[in-house]
């Protein structure tokens, strides 16, 4: 029949064209997924160490007393004191958190995991304007894909036979979780 | 001719990003208002600034780290800092955006929250969690002030 040639025709070609994005969706669903458990964008590592407590109580004294103890060259970005006790100094993707009483020191490294920021960032559409366009027709493109999928074969294991049932459990299973949600969980 | 356009078209790349890197980053809406409130002078009195729209401007001191969904923007005086928050995927800070100078916009907000209240979301947030949540840990109600972020100008 001819209609299910062009069904195949597109499916197939459309198909093709949903290759890369769906690895990127799908590499970063899991990620994100995982949100609670792992950072899916950085990797931070925190670093203690201890200097001599810090003497100077005026913020630009005791930046500068920090960075000698420390043995910092550079000077940070900027610097900022959330309370009495506590200094912190901004590098790149560094941050050190002094505790000036005691010289206890934090040392906040973060970088961001190659690839999966990336990939993540289109995921949740962070860079917006035409992105948002190319995810409306990625998504629409998906759905295309799966609806023609359905009778891209007949007989036996098409649509009315085994793909039939596939088909149910695959729509079952959303439903069914919704509900176990709502009244069991 | 074909590598020729290739070497071009890397050369305007290279230049447009070069250009690209020295402008501020823009996050949301566009800024609207011209003159800045000082992050102090809010923090004095919130409730004269609650439900305004308001455009603060400072160093950001922490970001949320997992989504992005947060900033904390230090106050022009020492000890202080005020919350500019967005909701989930409306805009998303990279975190080496701590210590970056911040322009942002946003409607001012001060809610207070009852100890009963509280406890309430605490167990609802436990619930769905699954984290252990002990409600004597709550012992009084608590004053939120944020930013309910618009947009914002990362430098």
């Amino acid at each position: 029949m001819k209609w299910r040639k062009w069904n195949n025709i597109l499916h197939r070609d459309i198909g093709y064209l949903v290759v890369g994005l769906t690895i990127v969706y799908g590499i970063s669903g899991i990620a994100v997924n995982h949100v609670q458990d792992w950072n899916p964008n950085y990797n931070i590592e925190k670093e203690f160490l201890t200097i001599e407590p810090l003497a100077a109580t005026e913020r630009q004294p005791m930046v500068d007393e920090a960075l000698k103890k420390l043995n910092l060259d550079g000077q940070p970005k900027d610097s900022f004191r959330p309370d009495e006790e506590t200094l912190q100094l901004f590098y790149e993707n560094k941050t050190y958190s002094i505790d000036v009483p005691t010289g206890n020191v934090m040392i906040e490294t973060t970088q961001q995991r190659r690839v999966l920021f990336e990939m993540n960032q289109l995921h949740l559409n962070a860079p917006k304007e035409a992105w948002t366009y190319i995810a409306d027709l990625y998504a629409f493109s998906l759905v295309f894909v799966a609806v023609t999928g359905l009778f891209v074969l007949k007989g036996k294991t098409g649509i009315t036979g085994r793909g039939a049932w596939l088909t149910t459990i695959g729509v079952l299973l959303p439903v069914v979780y919704w509900i176990y949600y709502l009244y069991w969980s | 001719m074909k590598r020729l356009t290739f070497i071009g078209i890397i050369i305007l790349l290279f230049f447009t990003f070069t250009a690209m890197a020295g402008s501020a980053k823009k996050y949301g809406k566009a800024l609207t208002l011209k003159r800045v409130t000082k992050i102090s002078t809010i923090l004095e009195k919130p409730e004269k600034y609650h439900g305004k729209k308001v455009l603060v401007e400072g160093t950001i001191v922490d970001v949320c780290e997992k989504r992005g969904c947060w900033i904390e923007i230090a106050s022009d005086k020492e000890f202080e800092s005020l919350r500019f928050k967005v909701e989930d995927g409306v805009m998303t800070f990279p975190v080496d955006a701590k210590g970056k100078k911040v322009r942002a916009e946003g409607k001012f907000s001060l809610e207070v929250v009852s100890k009963e209240e509280l406890i309430e979301q605490g167990k609802k947030h436990a619930k769905e969690s699954g984290e252990e949540f002990d409600a004597a840990s709550i012992t009084e109600g608590k004053t939120y002030i944020q930013i309910d972020g618009l947009g914002a100008e990362v430098k």
